[in-house]
């Protein structure tokens, strides 16, 4: 029974790939069995989350019933259980977004499969608890993500995937080499094993070199700022249904690594790996704040902008406190949200303007017959500044306080000045799209606007009432700073 | 033995960056696939003690470590599905861009 619930988010993506392949020609159908399958993978999910709280214990599954240090073992403790609620939610919406885009991206055939087996690698990514396991699906979500954003509509989408791919298969190299490294140093890949011996023997030889691989490699899929160069002409490229996806939850695969690093694998040494998640983050928010403000175009700005939320999760991960880690993974969810509706909304505009292009040249003053459009864009730049009452003030109010907490103040101040140039640049394409005259802008009918209005509204709810999902994260926090209930799932057999 | 191998594995990846590094985007993806093969090379030899027999054998004789091998067979078939894919990006790039210096595929830089 809990293998069931435990393998079904993931098994149901991962069938639907074949099954909607097969059903190439018939699109409509198509689509519907791809929404389908992933709403009821949503609704898996959230059996899986009820499960784990009320047993209080991770949901473990030996694959091939090899007992644990030795076979792959998947497991949904709460943070996987939290990334995957995220995930699913997300995933749906964009599917839904994709359901009524007029891209010819869309159209194409293998789109559906493609967009599935993203989901399944990311969904994968997040449950498995075996290092070498992650490098398999973390190569699934490369190669679909990576095609996905070669059919775009964009003319440069296949530049655009060609540079990821190729950035993304060094990350794998230098993933295969840090697991490498490790299997040399302690003999496992079981993450609840090496957890154990790391911290029974921490200065094995090699083992530090595969601390050093692991961390490039997440510092690459994250996006974070010396490895951020390739992030925002993928994202801004992909097609929108797809950016949305990349930009709210691909880049959490190397944030999910970072937790897994500092809470479970390196647990007891990971003090310079902390203070370098600091100090890159802080630089981040920096960077990726007044990248923003200097782009020409919505898609490329909000590309931007994630890279500077990136960077605040970082510093949450960084400090390491219990209230931090909360912030990190409450800022996680809420990210992941707005960012995927305000990608959708720039690019339903783009689909309504007369060139379909994110460019501010093309989309200035297309928002003037689109009023409800230009609300929902103001209420999740809001949040994605901060503002009260939306979700994104609560992830700030609690990365800042976790920060006077933690007694950190210099980065403290570096990030809360750089979060005020959030309002600036929103404010501007806000201003741009909505309030400038344009004479070439018709009324025009576009990608419809009821997945974006979801995910707003559910920022909205998340703002007024935040106190579930905070709680939940600080539960979640709690678990991962006791990783023995964790390790003990997984290794006193199960 | 144990110099050789090590000496392959840097090797194959001194010429993988070298490749890298260079303008022309097919030497990168060869370097691409040098560079994965040195990695494959290094797992494998994460596993190189002195087995005498396979792993599945009844023989009490010491026996190698199969799982750097798995390891490596999965590599290489996602390595070989990664390069095919970046095969035909690139040609879909030269198709469009009618080069291959990748200094002149710079339609995203705006």
């Amino acid at each position: 029974m809990n293998a069931a619930s435990l393998l079904l988010p993931l098994l149901l993506p991962l069938i639907g790939v074949p099954i909607t392949i097969l059903f190439r020609k018939q699109r409509r159908l198509q689509s519907t069995i791809a929404f389908l399958l992933m709403l009821t993978a949503l609704g898996f999910t959230i059996n899986l989350l009820r499960i784990v709280l009320t047993t209080g214990q991770p949901v473990t599954v030996q694959l091939g019933a090899w007992s644990a240090p030795f076979g792959i073992t998947l497991t949904a403790d709460l943070l996987s259980v939290f990334m995957l609620l995220m995930t699913q939610s997300v995933l749906c919406a964009g599917l839904l977004y994709a359901l009524g885009s007029q891209e010819q991206a869309v159209q194409y055939r293998t789109f559906y499969p493609l967009f599935l087996a993203l989901s399944s690698g990311l969904t994968g990514a997040f449950l498995t608890g075996d290092l070498f396991n992650l490098f398999v699906f973390a190569e699934i979500i490369v190669i679909s993500g990576a095609a996905l954003t070669a059919i775009a509509d964009d003319k440069y989408g296949v530049e655009a995937a060609y540079k990821y791919f190729y950035i993304s298969t060094l990350a794998s190299v230098f993933f295969l080499l840090g697991v490498g490294s490790l299997y040399v140093a302690y003999g496992t890949l079981n993450m609840a094993d090496l957890s154990v011996r790391i911290a029974a023997d921490p200065n094995a030889p090699l083992a530090m070199t595969g601390m050093a691989f692991l961390t490039a490699t997440f510092l690459i899929k994250s996006a974070t700022f010396p490895f951020h160069f390739w992030q925002p002409d993928f994202h801004a490229a992909a097609p929108t249904a797809v950016s949305a996806m990349l930009s709210s939850l691909v880049v959490k695969m190397g944030v999910y690594g970072f937790f897994r690093m500092t809470t479970l694998l390196f647990a007891e040494e990971a003090e310079l790996l902390k203070l370098l998640l600091v100090i890159l983050g802080v630089i981040g928010v920096l960077y990726g704040g007044f990248g923003a403000l200097g782009t020409h175009n919505a898609k490329r700005m909000l590309a931007y902008s994630t890279l500077a939320q990136i960077g605040f999760i970082l510093v949450g991960i960084g400090w390491g406190t219990p209230l931090s880690l909360a912030a990190a993974l409450v800022f996680t969810f809420n990210h992941a949200l707005i960012k995927a509706a305000m990608l959708m909304l720039a690019g339903a505009m783009a689909s309504r303007a007369a060139v379909k292009s994110a460019s501010f040249e093309v989309i200035v003053g297309v928002g003037k017959y689109h009023p409800v459009a230009g609300l929902l864009f103001l209420i999740g730049g809001m949040a994605l500044a901060g503002i009260p009452p939306l979700n994104g003030f609560v992830s700030k109010l609690m990365i800042f306080w976790s920060g006077v907490e933690a007694a950190q103040y210099i980065p403290l101040l570096i990030i809360g000045v750089a979060s005020i140039v959030t309002l600036v640049y929103v404010i501007r394409a806000f201003m741009r799209v909505w309030f400038e005259d344009n004479p070439q802008a018709k009324p025009k009918e576009g990608d419809k606007l009821l997945a974006p209005a979801l995910l707003i509204v559910l920022s909205l709810v998340l703002g007024l009432w935040s106190e579930p999902l905070v709680a939940f994260a600080q539960t979640t926090a709690a678990w991962m700073l006791e990783p023995n209930a964790y390790i003990l799932a997984i290794l006193g057999g199960g | 033995m144990n110099i050789l191998t090590s000496l392959a594995v840097g090797i194959l990846f001194a010429a993988g960056v070298y490749q890298i590094l260079r303008r022309n985007v097919i030497r990168a993806a060869i370097g691409l696939v040098l560079i994965s093969n040195a990695v494959n090379l290094f797992l494998f030899t994460t596993g190189a003690y002195n087995g005498t027999s396979a792993a599945y054998s009844t023989a009490t004789t010491q026996i190698s470590d199969p799982l750097p091998q798995a390891l490596v067979l999965t590599a290489i078939v996602i390595s070989m599905g990664g390069f095919a894919f970046v095969l035909s990006l690139l040609y879909a790039i030269s198709t469009r861009y009618k080069t291959s210096d990748s200094d002149e595929v710079k339609g995203l830089k705006n």
